[in-house]
């Protein structure tokens, strides 16, 4: 008995313990404020302005006429650095700011021109940030504007761009992969770019949007530029992050357009140092499928399909030769990690090189060879409205 | 108010001391009827189902010869008494004066007969329904089987239903129970060792096992255990399971209790023991292992393939049971950032008007499926579905409405109670539904790092618990495996379980 009791005051002891200490980082979920994307800017005293949304959650479950109701807003503070300007916000928050589930992270394109050095760090140190987060530069505007903009589909705006980004259309890219790629030698970051796009019609807020709108290409932590479309997707084969693409050719003699749909991309970069010359090799490979014909052609005939593949080659290569071009001479930045693929295959070389690199990259030598294999022809061999004679077989 | 206080105040009583002053019948059966007579009628004092029924039969030459018939007309088919004793001696045609024990054998048509000398043994009988038959000038007692209280029929068990399989039931007398078991096992070596408990209820204990298949020191065990047992009544076989069980103090059953007759010879044949009590439907079985509490009759009567998909979503769902309630308010209150950022908005959203924090909230509706589970089990059958209805609407509905509750905390503890349910063994489903609480506990004040202490702690106790000496855990083994992970086909199943 007495036992018993020693043994039923321990118990009581040991739950006193985790009431007494256990709850020091509980909180309600009601509690938190969800940040969903934050955007940082330059002011014009030249410091730096965070803004973030914050979703609202949907009070009353039930009652129909929620409808006009706010989903999110968007607060902004100035600050010298990142933390700084998070406190002064958190001062206009009454519930606690949450960063775990924030999804992208927008750049102002004026502050990216000047360096973002100085609001990176806080995401690597602070361990209540996330390392998948996206981060995108903003094409001629600034970041808040993004945020405030409302987006028809998601409940928050921001996560669109986080499903935009998912879609593995243009270039994603996380802090992670920012943080390894500004790291690792000879390669530069890129980063995705969003644009806010206006309907010209509506004058109202309600109809802007945005877009992706290509690659931003980092040298030193500035953005020195920014990719357009065509080059963004010559880049993703070059870069290997191809996931799916769709390509278009203008078949030669005005025969019309063949556009396929790729579904497996490979790159193979081999580089090779002659005395003072780096010489590079890019062989890309993919495999697709017709999806559009608007030529005379019955695509399903061999030949026709090597005719097809020949000028979808040819036209790949001249997209990914000018991107390369553009790297070399306008950006003079390697984003597409060639030093990195010397610095691998011929590590000795590159410690020769690799203070020099920067003048070295301009110079390379890069043949493109692009080797295409067209698998299927799409449902219909010739297009379906053209009759027999129409057709050249 | 002093006769109140005495009435309160219980005598505390040692073990091993006799309930109460014994009734002095310890004496031999006398010679004369009378004093026989007198004997009786002052042990059955005030008893108004005691029937003494005098015979005389004087024919002819012979002398005459006298019979006293006594019985408890509560306990007897009173046909036996008038068709196989009465008659027989009532139309008697004896050339001379016979005694007892001839007559009894030559004329008396009853089944069961036994002599006694001593009135114990006829104190003892009549109680069990026997009706005593006493001679004049005869110091011996015979005693004739003629019990016939009303039973009920066989019914199907409803706290263990099956959609295929036997659909007969335990019921509360022993003897119709352990035919059913003798049924179904039609062979010499099932034994059924009967013993006497309770001092004053002297309730019948059957010990039946397979010898030669049951571990003969489990056997003996089992008996020890099962003699020790001083107690002044059993009422049900849960008595004497928590007199002879490993653990008191354990959440988890370690004797498995069940009120089907094929449960009983499956364990049989598998070499355990099972302890009928009579007086109850619910059969003992000893030793109990987890995996008996997760497996259900039904599972040996259908194809093994759909067998095995039913035990795996048991599996699944018996950590639903323990674990969805402290894991939603663990990832609610301290780990925010593990759910998906639309699954947390829309729970956010859920709470957004609810005062109390996650622990409480999930703490209340635990307790209230609890009440109205134990409701629905205690209320007359006529008004239970008021008590559902009022349940649903109320809890389910108008406490989300008003915001009292959020919705997944409603769903969550749902999903709970139907966890539980889908656990075949009722005791084993007590202790897991038990385990919920303090679980809840430690994921409110601990978040998840508290479920991981629980679990740890849950399964230390798991794996140090034994029932007769077998350990909780017992057949994991990659060999028996085939019983547990999945339901091999029973032709697979070649091996008889080990009788070391």
């Amino acid at each position: 008995m007495k036992h018993l009791m020693k043994q039923l005051l321990c118990l009581g002891l040991l739950a006193n313990l985790l009431l007494l200490s256990g709850c020091w980082d509980r909180t309600e979920i009601n509690d938190l404020a969800f940040i969903t994307g934050s955007a940082f800017d330059l002011s014009k005293s030249g410091k730096y302005i965070l803004s973030i949304q914050i979703a609202i959650p949907q009070g009353g479950t039930g009652s129909g006429d929620t409808g006009q109701q706010e989903k999110f807003f968007v607060l902004s503070a100035e600050g010298s650095n990142a933390s700084e300007a998070f406190e002064l916000i958190q001062k206009k928050s009454s519930r606690r700011l949450f960063t775990a589930h924030r999804s992208v992270i927008f750049i102002g394109e004026s502050l990216g021109r000047r360096g973002i050095n100085d609001v990176l760090d806080v995401f690597a140190h602070d361990p209540r940030q996330r390392l998948r987060t996206y981060i995108m530069v903003v094409k001629g505007g600034e970041g808040k504007r993004i945020l405030e903009t409302r987006y028809p589909f998601e409940q928050v705006s921001v996560e669109s761009i986080k499903e935009l980004e998912g879609l593995d259309t243009e270039v994603a890219v996380t802090l992670r992969d920012y943080y390894i790629s500004a790291s690792s030698q000879g390669i530069s970051p890129v980063m995705g770019v969003i644009e806010p796009e206006v309907n010209p019609q509506g004058g109202e807020k309600r109809n802007e949007l945005y877009r992706q709108a290509g690659t931003a290409i980092f040298k030193d932590a500035k953005l020195v530029g920014i990719l357009n479309g065509n080059e963004t997707s010559g880049f993703l084969w070059a870069a290997d992050r191809m996931k799916q693409g769709r390509i278009n050719a203008v078949l030669p003699n005005g025969q019309g357009i063949v556009g396929i749909v790729l579904n497996a991309t490979k790159r193979r970069m081999v580089t090779e140092v002659q005395g003072d010359k780096v010489k590079v090799k890019l062989k890309l490979q993919g495999k697709g499928s017709i999806v559009e014909n608007n030529t005379h052609l019955d695509v399903s005939r061999p030949k026709n399909r090597a005719l097809v593949e020949q000028v979808l080659e040819k036209s790949i290569e001249e997209q990914v030769r000018h991107l390369i071009s553009q790297l070399q001479k306008k950006y003079r930045a390697d984003s597409l990690g060639i030093g990195q693929e010397l610095y691998r295959e011929h590590p000795k070389l590159w410690k020769q090189l690799q203070n020099s690199w920067e003048d070295k990259f301009p110079e390379a030598e890069v043949s493109v060879a692009v080797q295409l294999s067209i698998l299927g022809s799409g449902m219909a061999g010739p297009p379906l409205q053209f009759n027999d004679k129409e057709i050249i077989k | 108010m002093k006769r109140l206080r005495k009435w309160m105040r219980l005598q505390p009583r040692r073990i091993g001391e006799p309930a109460m002053p014994e009734l002095d019948v310890n004496i031999q059966v006398s010679s004369d009827l009378n004093q026989n007579e007198q004997a009786l009628h002052t042990i059955f004092e005030h008893c108004s189902d005691i029937v003494f029924r005098k015979v005389r039969h004087a024919s002819g030459a012979v002398e005459t010869m006298e019979w006293l018939v006594i019985f408890l007309s509560s306990l007897v088919n009173e046909e036996v008494i008038d068709d196989h004793i009465l008659k027989s001696m009532i139309s008697l045609q004896a050339e001379k004066k016979l005694p007892l024990e001839e007559f009894a054998e030559t004329f008396l048509s009853a089944g069961t007969i036994e002599v006694t000398t001593n009135m114990k043994d006829i104190v003892r009988q009549l109680l069990n329904g026997y009706a005593i038959v006493l001679a004049q000038a005869e110091p011996a007692a015979m005693m004739v089987k003629a019990n016939g209280t009303k039973q009920r029929s066989l019914e199907e068990p409803s706290s263990e239903p099956v959609i295929r399989g036997p659909r007969d039931g335990f019921v509360e007398n022993v003897m119709t129970n352990m035919g059913l078991l003798r049924n179904r096992m039609k062979t010499p070596r099932l034994k059924m060792e009967s013993v006497t408990l309770g001092e004053l209820t002297q309730t019948q204990v059957v010990i039946a096992y397979i010898a030669g298949v049951a571990d003969a020191s489990l056997i003996d065990e089992i008996k020890k255990r099962v003699n020790r047992i001083q107690i002044d009544g059993i009422l049900d076989s849960g008595y004497v399971e928590e007199f002879i069980e490993d653990l008191p103090y354990s959440p988890f059953p370690q004797i498995h209790s069940t009120e089907r007759p094929d449960v009983v010879a499956a364990e049989l044949l598998e070499g355990r023991v099972s302890i009928l009590v009579d007086n109850t439907p619910f059969v003992l079985i000893a030793p109990m292992t987890l995996w008996a509490g997760l497996q259900a009759s039904e599972d040996y009567y259908v194809r093994w393939p759909i067998a095995t998909f039913v035990r795996w979503i048991r599996f699944l769902f018996i950590f639903i049971a323990i674990f969805a309630p402290p894991l939603y308010v663990a990832i609610t209150t301290f780990h925010q950032e593990m759910i998906p950022t639309n699954l947390v908005l829309s729970i956010a959203s859920a709470r957004e008007a609810v005062p109390f924090p996650a622990l409480i909230e999930a703490l209340l509706m635990e307790i209230i499926f609890e009440a109205l589970r134990e409701a629905g089990i205690r209320l007359p059958k006529q008004i239970g579905q008021a008590v559902s209805i009022v349940g649903a609407l109320v809890i389910g509905q108008a406490a989300v409405q008003a915001g009292i509750i959020s919705a997944p905390v409603v769903i969550i503890v749902s999903i709970t109670g139907i966890a539980a349910f889908t656990i075949p063994r009722y005791s084993f489903a007590n202790g897991i539904r038990l385990l919920r609480f303090p679980m809840l506990f430690l994921a409110g004040t601990l978040g998840l790092y508290g479920i991981v202490l629980g679990f740890i702690a849950i399964l230390l106790h798991v794996s140090s618990l034994r029932s007769f000496g077998v350990p909780y855990f017992t057949p994991v083994s990659l060999s028996s495996l085939k019983d547990i992970v999945i339901r091999s086909p029973i032709w697979a199943r070649t091996l008889r379980p080990p009788s070391e």
